[in-house]
């Protein structure tokens, strides 16, 4: 042995956490190699298109699709009729996939074909003869709540005595709803009428937020086939695979261990797949009927009529403060739009109230919604779900209530905000809260308070372009949400011999980044490079059990799962290797793909040779470890109350604007964010994130515009639905703020929701700011902020309501 | 799904005139419109689509004598890029740089553009504003047969011309503008790019002394077609632009169009558009 070959090898200290890494679908998607649902095709597959109602509501007389079944490439026709045991699906169980009896909006599903080609199952929807009986329509929610509004669920038995092919069942669908509420949220801590009688500035306005929908690049699609067994393998683009598996199989009432769902990589979500929707039961039936792969694609029109949207929302908000600037109380009113039926935008009430109640320190709070049917597209799920909604009233109503009281609306930020160890009267507690930091780091960085004067002294001064600066803030969950009876996620950790890991994982990849951030985890822990990972994340025949991808809950909950495996595995290997090199296990560490002393960084032995050696010697091992993480929230009780989130993440973005006050044109030209993340993992992904999250903010306030009348969308394309397109992008200049939560993944609070949610109040306030103008309804296009600058906007009220 | 029952793709302008001759063809040139058009099942293709990009006669931009002769066939990328454009029409270059998106703008033909007769069509206002004329063929017995007309004549109605189904526009006459010339186009939409015109507005002429001479004024979105706006062209036509002048003219401009409610926009707010965005040009105008 000579001298060099005895000098220990030192492995100096190093770590992933932090640094700017390519997120590991990159380099596919960059180069257009990425597989979609759109790209797979099976052998033998045949092609599902969907007839739509086109009437917004009335009965359905008569469907023939005799013409139809006779076109040659034709194998399936489906309509209502063929599937005497359909079950009702969605939130409230009132939406029957093919539509029995009446149609209750333009996108309602008549009948379905399965064909040889796409023509060919287009030109048999044109064969397809459907007869209506036009009903009114209900396209204003207030006119659904009206006492005597025509029922858009009344008992499906009608008088006129059509056959309604229903099996028994106690679903809405099936049983009827005597009333157009679909649902309602009632949620009080303290007492208002104390409150407000503490006050010395009370204020109540309504605001208006309108429809904007997903857009996401790939359209929605999913291939489905049952195997000569009968088991079923789906191609879907959920975001839920494991409770979507348990719900296809209720529909099509077979064993859902004979499901299968496989997640091709997916062109975008931002919630759009939380919840089960009519094409994908209708493609199943297909399937089932035509023994042969269907696959179904929406078209671009499609994706638009057919896709959820984010909920509309009517909302009278009170709120009161001391003239010292305290908070006294928030009396809240809501009308939700529900639309023709229930999917998740119902239940976004769970989110506004928490804004309502917890965001700021309020002693009194009363909140109510009513979700209220009525003939226009249903809301889902959508990045925010609600917040943006809430955030927008709430923050207005903070710069309005400082200027009432002569408060510099910064300061009057801080003196209500949250602390850490704070418990809030709806019972979430704020293990790390760096609110306030948000607060001073943002303003501090876009020289807020000094502009706020500065573009108030400014606004008489001649020229047509007047500059605005505006803040809003935002809380929403950073450790999951426990709105299931769980709100876990499952790992299953390999390491092969030559220290590669393949982690496997119940967390879905929907482009959020998931997976490389997950594997930064892991391969902290076990001291490897990340070039030592492989993610399997998307079938749900390997991959352990997970709530799905929603509420920001993924870094932090399926980090955490991973974090335990690996630790696990960790622990396996130390043991093996202190008995092997007779060293306490204390004294031994993993870095850079070696077993090292840690207090020297001194190799050991290569952790592939010390795993080979396990897998070689006579009582052969392997390492493969399973973890499975419950975060320590709980579910809220029936008044809404409870620690519902293991961690909260906060925010405060500052939006500025340039408002031309001949045009009403409104250019964003910068925004400056701090968020309170918990830690930065991916500096990479968490920037990209949060420069999305904001664009997606940005088109919420501006320009995004779902336009519905009377219950028709009259612009269901991107020519005329406007998203934000490169040139109008603004300077951003984002901070993150590391409250190192200690439940968190290294620290880390989910933050994948976040960005979007400050945008549009913010530049409500930037307007506010540049022009003296107030304005409650959005978007703010050039026509409205034009109309607002003359006088042309009558004010906006509505009477709070509740449901008896 | 379009189904297509013939396609022709002629290499000379005899062999496309002649084929137009039973006037069931449909002209495809960019296809930036057509294409989305008929998928949307808003025009039929008819027997024939005959494609006219191998046609050499209707490309180019030249000057012949007074004019500036620009092809049919001119994507509007070419048109930007072109120094006789640069150099004496920088108006339709405005137009252009407002025009659609890169991948648009480098398929998408003038022809096109003034065939296709939107309402909204940006070159059009520029053109119109600079008295371009439309060089239309035809082949009635068995030569081809040429003739021009003032574009200001040619829209009747929202994708609607005068030219007949035996017609091809083979390009666009523009007479080289006289010393002096000044002209403005401003589009106004709900974003900078890739949006179609809420209002549209040219203006331009030659100054001289600050007194505007041969005043042309054209407005996009306002009206079935693109239109002059005699009315205004006459308020400012001579006239020194002073504030009094250009609030004049403006208010003019403002009661002259008749504008429709529509996706984009509705009439009120057309008509306060007209009248700030022509106050602004025209102060530009002055300025120049
Ligand atoms: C995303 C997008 C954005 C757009 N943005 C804009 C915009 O900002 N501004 C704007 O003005 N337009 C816009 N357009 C519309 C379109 O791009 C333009 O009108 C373009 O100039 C059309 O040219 P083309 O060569 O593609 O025409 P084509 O689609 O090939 O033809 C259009 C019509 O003209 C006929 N035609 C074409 N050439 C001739 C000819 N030489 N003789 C006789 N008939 C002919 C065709 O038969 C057809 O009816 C946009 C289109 C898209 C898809």
């Amino acid at each position: 042995m000579n001298v060099a070959e005895k000098k220990a090898r030192i492995i100096e200290p190093e770590t992933l956490i932090g640094k700017r890494i390519q997120k590991m679908d990159a380099p596919e998607k960059a180069s257009g190699k990425t597989r979609y649902i759109h790209d797979i095709n099976l052998s033998g597959q045949l092609y599902g298109k969907i007839l739509r109602s086109g009437r917004i509501h009335a009965l359905i007389k008569s469907i023939d699709t005799s013409a139809a079944r006779a076109l040659p490439g034709v194998h399936v026709v489906i309509t209502a009729a063929d599937i005497p045991d359909q079950r009702p699906i969605g939130v409230a169980k009132d939406h029957f996939p093919l539509k029995v009896g009446r149609v209750r909006s333009q996108r309602d599903e008549i009948a379905a074909v399965a064909a040889e080609s796409e023509e060919i199952a287009e030109a048999a929807l044109k064969l397809i003869k459907v007869e209506y009986e036009d009903l009114p329509v209900i396209s204003n929610p207030e006119d659904a709540i009206k006492p005597g509004a025509a029922l858009i669920h009344p008992e499906p038995h009608g008088a006129d005595g059509t056959h309604l092919h229903l099996k028994q069942g106690m679903s809405i669908a099936h049983k009827g709803k005597p009333d157009n509420i679909a649902m309602r949220f009632d949620y009080v801590h303290g007492d208002v009428i104390q409150g407000e009688a503490e006050s010395d500035v009370v204020i109540e306005d309504t605001f208006k937020l309108h429809y904007v929908t997903h857009c996401c690049m790939g359209v929605s699609g999913m291939i489905a086939e049952f195997d000569a067994s009968g088991n079923l393998l789906m191609y879907s683009n959920t975001q839920v695979p494991f409770l979507h598996k348990r719900e296809f199989a209720e529909y099509l009432n077979m064993d859902p261990a004979r499901i299968r769902i496989i997640q091709p990589p997916i062109g975008g979500g931002f919630g759009s797949k939380l919840d089960i929707y009519p094409f994908e039961v209708i493609c199943l039936y297909l399937a089932r009927a035509a023994k042969r792969p269907v696959k179904m694609l929406f078209t671009r029109e499609e994706e638009f009529l057919a896709s959820p949207t984010r909920q509309p929302v009517l909302l009278t908000l009170r709120s009161g403060c001391k003239k010292d600037g305290t908070l006294t109380f928030r009396q809240v009113h809501t009308l939700h739009d529900n639309g023709a039926y229930t999917s998740w935008g119902a239940t976004t009430p769970f989110v506004m109230m928490q804004t309502f109640s917890s965001l700021y320190r309020v002693p009194h709070c009363d909140y109510h919604t009513a979700a209220v049917y009525t003939n226009n597209p249903y809301a889902g799920s959508f990045r925010g779900y609600g917040n943006l909604q809430a955030t927008f009233a709430i923050e207005q109503h903070m710069d309005m209530l400082a200027e009432k009281i002569g408060m510099d609306p910064l300061e009057f930020r801080l003196k209500n905000a949250q602390d850490a160890g704070e418990t809030t009267g709806q019972g979430m507690s704020f293990k790390s809260c760096g609110f306030k930091d948000c607060l001073n780091t943002a303003a501090q960085r876009s020289d807020y308070s000094r502009k706020v004067k500065e573009n108030t002294a400014n606004r008489s001064k001649p020229g047509n372009i007047k500059r605005g600066i505006g803040m809003a803030s935002m809380l929403h969950v950073g450790g999951g949400a426990k709105i299931y009876p769980s709100d876990g996620c499952g790992t299953i950790l390999k390491l092969d011999d030559f220290a590669n890991v393949t982690l496997i994982t119940g967390a879905s990849e929907i482009g959020q980044g998931s997976e490389t951030v997950l594997s930064q985890l892991v391969c902290e822990e076990l001291g490897l490079p990340i070039s030592a990972i492989t993610v399997v994340n998307n079938d749900t025949a390997i991959t352990p059990w997970d709530v799905g991808v929603h509420a920001s809950r993924t870094t932090f909950i399926a980090g955490n799962s991973a974090i335990g495996a690996a630790k696990k595995a960790k622990t396996k290997i130390l043991a093996v290797a202190a008995k092997k090199y007779e060293a306490a296990e204390s004294d031994l560490d993993l870095r850079g793909g070696f077993v090292i002393k840690a207090a020297s960084g001194e190799v050991v032995v290569e952790l592939s040779k010390l795993l080979r050696n396990l897998h070689f010697q006579d009582k052969a091992e392997l390492v493969m470890t399973t973890f499975y993480y419950e975060p320590p929230s709980v579910h809220q009780d029936k008044g809404f109350k409870g620690d519902v989130s293991a961690a909260y993440a906060w925010g405060t973005q500052v939006v500025e604007v340039e408002v031309d006050t001949d045009t009403g044109q409104v250019r964003m030209t910068r925004v400056t964010g701090a968020h309170d993340v918990g830690r930065v993992l991916n500096r990479l992904g968490i920037e990209g994130q949060i420069e999305g999250g904001v664009i997606m903010g940005q088109g919420y306030a501006l320009t995004e515009d779902l336009m519905i009348e009377n219950g028709v969308m009259k612009n269901p394309n991107f020519r005329d639905y406007k998203l934000v397109t490169a040139p109008e992008i603004p300077e951003m200049d984002i901070s993150f703020i590391e409250s190192m939560d200690g439940e968190g993944p290294q620290g880390a609070k989910g933050v994948g929701e976040a960005p979007s949610i400050c945008i549009a109040a913010a530049t409500a306030n930037a307007i506010a700011n540049a022009t003296g103008v107030r304005m409650f309804e959005l978007p703010f296009t050039p026509e409205k902020v034009y109309r607002a600058l003359h006088g042309q906007t009558p004010k906006l009220y509505w009477k709070p309501w509740r449901a008896e | 799904m379009t189904e297509l029952k013939h396609y022709f793709a002629p290499t000379s302008l005899d062999q496309a005139v002649e084929c137009l001759k039973d006037g069931d063809v449909t002209i495809l040139a960019g296809g930036t419109d057509l294409t989305p058009q008929s998928q949307a099942g808003r025009i039929k293709i008819k027997h024939t689509l005959m494609n006219i990009r191998h046609i050499p006669q209707l490309s180019g931009i030249t000057l012949e004598g007074t004019e500036i002769r620009i092809g049919a066939l001119a994507t509007i990328t070419e048109i930007m890029e072109h120094p006789l454009v640069k150099e004496h029409l920088p108006v339709l270059i405005e137009a252009c740089d407002h025009f659609a998106s890169d991948q648009i703008r480098n398929a998408g033909t003038i022809g096109g553009n003034i065939c296709n007769a939107s309402p909204a069509g940006d070159t059009l206002i520029p053109l119109l504003v600079l008295d371009a004329c439309v060089e239309l063929a035809s082949m009635p017995e068995s030569k081809i047969y040429r003739h021009c007309m003032p574009l200001s004549t040619f829209f009747v109605g929202p994708g609607k011309t005068r030219k007949s189904l035996c017609e091809l526009v083979t390009c666009v006459r523009i007479p080289l503008p006289a010393p002096g010339h000044v002209a403005r186009f401003y589009k106004l939409g709900t974003r900078p790019a890739l949006d179609i015109s809420t209002i549209s507005i040219g203006v331009g002429g030659t100054l001289k002394q600050g007194i505007l001479s041969n005043a042309r004024v054209a407005f996009g979105a306002v009206a079935p077609t693109p239109t002059r706006a005699s009315q205004t062209e006459q308020a400012l036509e001579g006239q020194r632009l002073d504030a009094a002048t250009i609030d004049k003219v403006a208010a003019v401009a403002r009661d002259e169009v008749k504008p429709i409610d529509d996706v984009r926009a509705t009439a009120w707010y057309r008509k306060e558009m007209i009248h700030n965005i022509t106050k602004r040009i025209l102060s530009h105008v002055a300025q120049a």
